[in-house]
């Protein structure tokens, strides 16, 4: 019953370690390490919103009946962390320490308070929802966040 | 469902920062009383003065800030949002405010009044905001640790505050009431029931996910606040027999030790780039914390806590522990929630200056510093009131006109910025999202 759930949660954590691996290089002062792990958290980031944003939120808003809920509250959580990524994205190329720290702390607190509501409130009602669809849900939610199908934004 | 749709307003910005923004008056007021009192002061903690200066940092400056952070972070961690936060919010912050200062009016002046005063308006803010939030929590179900001790975290408030209200009226003799025991029963339900179980709470999914650390046994963070509430009940219910309470009080103590050891071990693992202020003061915290609970331990060996042991406890749990997480904690929410509110303001096209900017580094980590040195004074003026009770005060008054000048910086910040960004947006009206 939490397949969902635990799923995207899994994710969210693949994603931290992602974060990780830019903050350690960013500490050894390897900035063109930095900014290839920086790519792959980014793309990572990426194919999840898209996953959740044209696959997950639909079937939600569609069983649910509640299109202007929550679901339209993370599309713009999504927005603006799309906008903290490109910030992180400049205070790398331009090797600017400062900047990237809060940029990154920024952008570390905005996406973790986003993953909170996600995993204890928005997937839980997904799970129970969605219950008869998860089966056919998950490969296509795997898919998108391994960046298989890129959905045109 | 009607929890679900809750997140989708996150509470205006100055429904938390009105408590934030208070929380440091009481603790200034602290110093001064530090001042005004001198090293009698720490005669005993039963002197009216020493009463007055711990509920200046317990219902003062700890209860502004953990009810301003639970407003905050209802709708995050569990998708719950107080009813009609604008009428609710407002009443709770003046009714305590207001209460904690008539409490300590009341101790220091020894008039029933003003106890019955303070009684009343804490008695009755208290029991709205627990209302209203046990109401927002009621429908969600507690599918994990820190909902659960959202939730378990209410009643522990309730024992706390009632057992308060019944000192109050059980201290002018009236009624034939055990005052030691129910003090105790009062301070420990407070500390533990309501102050640890949030902070538990709250540290099982700030930890891991703030500081990138592994995350806690789960077994841990499942049984924790259930455990803790069991033992207390116990503990309470047994308070007339000496062997089995303070077995029992031995086993709380543990538990809010384990708590610490746990804490510690995984922020040692923590991935940050930087070990920042924060996490600086989370540490000291915990450090703070297991000192008072190997304080209690050494007490209880002998026939009863001393005079000092007592003291000691309390300003490592009281300075050191809550008021040291507190502080690390306001420096993460204050500047994320002016970023998050700017943000908002400005839309799409537009990125807000990153929250480091909003409360410039050096400014917290003096203040930091001056937190660190105050708390270190005051331990010594526990052990040589005579030497150091002026300089303890001293430095608590500076180090929290410091935290109010910081915290007045990021409202500074916020409306400068938001007055660029209205500037810069002339077409659009501001139609900021909350
Ligand atoms: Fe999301």
């Amino acid at each position: 019953m939490r397949a969902i759930t635990e799923f995207m949660a899994n994710h969210h954590r693949c994603c931290d370690g992602l974060l990780v691996a830019v903050e350690q290089a960013v500490v050894s002062g390897a900035w063109e390490r930095a900014r290839t792990e920086f790519a792959r958290f980014q793309d990572a980031m990426r194919h999840h919103f898209t996953a959740e944003e044209s696959l997950l939120f639909p079937l939600f808003e569609q069983s649910t009946g509640m299109y202007r809920g929550p679901t339209q509250v993370m599309r713009g959580e999504h927005g603006q962390m799309r906008q903290l990524l490109a910030g992180v994205a400049s205070a790398l190329d331009a090797r600017d320490g400062e900047d990237y720290a809060g940029s990154v702390e920024t952008l570390l607190i905005m996406m973790q308070q986003h993953n909170i509501k996600e995993e204890n409130v928005l997937y839980p009602m997904c799970d129970q929802h969605l219950a008869d669809q998860v089966d056919a849900l998950l490969p296509g939610l795997q898919s998108q966040i391994a960046g298989e199908e890129r959905v045109p934004t | 469902m009607q929890a679900l749709l809750s997140f989708a307003q996150s509470p205006p910005l100055d429904a938390p920062f009105r408590f934030f923004l208070t929380a440091p008056l009481f603790a200034i007021l602290a110093g001064m009383l530090m001042l005004w009192g001198g090293p009698d002061l720490f005669a005993s903690r039963w002197t009216p003065a020493a009463l007055a200066l711990t509920h200046l940092i317990s219902v003062g400056f700890m209860l502004q800030v953990m009810l301003g952070a639970m407003i905050q972070i209802l709708p995050v961690f569990a998708g719950a949002n107080l009813l009609r936060p604008r009428l609710v919010v407002p009443v709770v912050h003046a009714t305590i405010a207001l209460g904690a200062l008539l409490l300590v009016a009341g101790f220091l002046s020894q008039q029933a009044p003003a106890f019955w005063l303070a009684v009343l308006l804490l008695g009755s803010g208290l029991a709205l905001f627990i209302g209203a939030a046990g109401h927002a929590l009621h429908h969600v179900p507690a599918t994990n640790p820190t909902i659960n001790g959202l939730k378990l975290a209410l009643p522990g408030l309730s024992v706390t505050v009632g057992l308060g209200i019944l000192l109050a009226v059980g201290l002018d003799g009236a009624f034939a009431l055990p005052l030691l025991q129910l003090t105790s029963l009062h301070l420990v339900w407070g500390f533990v029931g309501w102050g640890v179980v949030l902070l538990a709470a709250v540290a099982f999914v700030v930890v891991p996910m703030f500081q990138l650390t592994p995350p806690y046994p789960a077994w841990f963070a499942r049984c924790f606040a259930w455990l803790v509430l069991a033992l207390l009940c116990c503990w309470t219910v047994t308070a007339r027999w000496p062997g089995p309470s303070s077995l029992l009080a031995g086993a709380v103590v543990l538990s809010v030790a384990a708590f610490a050891v746990h804490t510690l071990q995984l922020q040692r693992c923590s991935k940050r780039a930087r070990f920042d202020a924060t996490q600086h003061c989370w540490r000291l915290a915990m450090l703070c914390t297991l000192a008072a609970c190997a304080v209690w331990f050494t007490g209880v060996r002998g026939p009863s806590l001393t005079a000092r042991q007592e003291w000691l406890c309390g300003v490592l749990a009281l300075f050191g522990g809550f008021m040291s997480v507190m502080i690390g904690m306001l420096y993460k929410i204050v500047p994320f929630l002016v970023w998050l509110h700017l943000q908002n303001l400005g839309g799409v096209h537009f990125l807000a200056p990153n929250m480091n900017k909003v409360i410039s580094a050096p400014q917290i980590r003096y203040q930091m510093q001056a937190h660190f040195l105050a708390l270190a004074l005051l331990l010594a003026a526990v052990v040589w009131p005579r030497w150091f009770a002026y300089p303890a005060g001293l430095a608590i008054l500076i180090a929290n006109l410091w935290l109010l000048r910081n915290l007045l910086a990021a409202v500074g910040f916020y409306r400068q910025q938001g007055q660029k960004i209205a500037a810069m947006l002339p077409a659009t009206p501001a139609t900021a999202s909350r």
